[in-house]
């Protein structure tokens, strides 16, 4: 039996009980190689699911949808490893109860694609160290290398390229399941903190502000990246900051639903070489 | 005729330590460089990142973060989670581009005025040998200039 039967069935099984209210799920998309979210209410929409290894979007932003989880129903959502940390840590930021999501995990490498045993998110914990442990050994990445072997003028001329593409459409933050908050401080406007415009310096403010808030919070999922109209690698800035909260603080993000967030704590021994 | 290049430096400072360290600093009579804008804030756990980018975008070549010594915070914990902070920003701005001489951190206790005053003149000195943040200031031009249409 195909994964993909295997899972509308469990989904048709999970709201024909009625112990979810709602299935997030993948669908068919625009095009025979894009997957879109879909909402299924009842087991008769349940038909609509697709999974395969196309299925690449964190979901679980839409579970922090204001009022979904208000009445304290289920809701079953389809998540890759990094989308059952991001539950981690959501639950960890007090924006939802981790009781209340029913995950059906899968994991895909190149075209194939494995179901994750499990329900509720305690129950990837093993699965979720796992990760963690193995990515202490493969944290480098060939372009963040090259980046951080240029000066700091050529870097700042990269950055400079990339940036003066933005359209500060916010896509990156629509799409990114960290950036809940009702108002974004780049909505607040007494004082405006960042240019709104899309001039490149503005852009900077906004991309660093944002890479800013994601760290140590950011599980790579890569939905800014592949949201982002105009293709900016906001991945590799995101990852720098994974790394950095890896080797400075040992915090693999989404780690637990107890985790503590990394700059919301602090150690008194935590180690810096700069500080005059 | 060119005029010498006199770096602008913004330090923001918290009010317990730095701020009463450079108070010192000035009741002791000690010269120091007169480049540096004090901004006082309550406590480092008060600076935020945007302060330091807005700094930059208003034309700073250089910042100064400063404030009390690890366990003196009047807060008791305001400088630990400022101090995680700064680990953070400080590569992510590395990353970014931003030369990491021209933002620079320090400790200065209420009773070190004298650091504080030589602090200030080896900064200023090291700002003025980078010379202007011409990059940044390119930015900054480009939003003066009319649109295109």
């Amino acid at each position: 039996m195909s994964i993909e039967v295997q899972y509308r069935d469990r989904a048709k099984e999970l709201l024909a009980k009625g112990e979810v209210k709602l299935v997030i799920g993948y669908g068919g998309g625009s095009t025979p190689n894009r997957r879109r979210p879909v909402f299924a209410s009842s087991p008769e929409e349940v038909d609509r699911l697709v999974l395969d290894s196309l299925c690449i979007a964190n979901l679980s932003g839409y579970l922090v949808t204001e009022g979904l989880l208000s009445d304290e129903k289920k809701v079953a959502v389809f998540l890759r490893p990094e989308g059952i940390r991001s539950i981690n840590i959501l639950a960890a930021e007090n924006q939802l109860n981790a009781d209340q999501v029913v995950i059906l995990g899968f994991e895909t490498a190149g075209s194939d694609i494995r179901p994750l045993e499990g329900g509720n998110v305690l129950d990837f914990s093993e699965f979720i160290v796992t990760l963690s442990e193995n990515r202490v050994v493969s944290d480098s990445d060939p372009v963040i290398d090259k980046l951080e072997n240029m000066s700091a003028q050529e870097r700042f001329s990269f950055w400079q390229d990339e940036f003066s593409k933005c359209i500060k459409c916010y896509a990156c933050r629509q799409a990114c399941p960290m950036c809940y908050c009702r108002r974004c401080i780049v909505d607040c406007n007494q004082p405006q903190w960042i240019n709104t415009s899309a001039h490149t310096l503005g852009n900077f403010e906004w991309n660093i502000i944002r890479a800013f808030h994601l760290a140590g919070r950011c599980v790579e999922c890569g939905n800014c990246d592949r949201a982002c109209p105009v293709n900016i690698p906001l991945r590799l800035v995101n990852r720098r900051m994974a790394v950095e909260a890896l080797n400075s603080f040992d915090h693999f993000a989404g780690l637990s639903v107890t985790q503590e967030p990394v700059l919301a704590s602090f150690k008194k021994d935590d180690t810096e070489t700069f500080i005059l | 005729m060119s005029e010498k290049f006199e770096p602008k430096i913004v330090a923001f400072v918290c009010t317990y330590c730095t701020y009463a360290g450079a108070d010192l600093a000035g009741t002791s009579r000690l010269k120091y460089a007169p480049n540096v804008r004090m901004v006082r804030l309550p406590c480092t756990g008060r600076i935020s990142p945007m302060f330091i980018l807005k700094a930059l975008q208003k034309g700073a070549d250089g910042i100064l973060i400063s404030g009390c010594h690890p366990g003196d915070c009047h807060f008791t914990h305001g400088n630990y989670h400022a101090r995680r902070r700064w680990m953070v920003f400080r590569s992510l701005l590395d990353f970014i581009g931003i030369p990491t001489d021209r933002v620079k951190y320090s400790w200065i206790s209420a009773a070190e005025g004298v650091k504080f005053a030589e602090l200030i003149n080896t900064i200023t000195e090291e700002i003025r040998a980078l010379g202007p943040f011409t990059q940044y200031h390119g930015l900054i031009e480009e939003t003066q200039s009319q649109a295109s249409l």
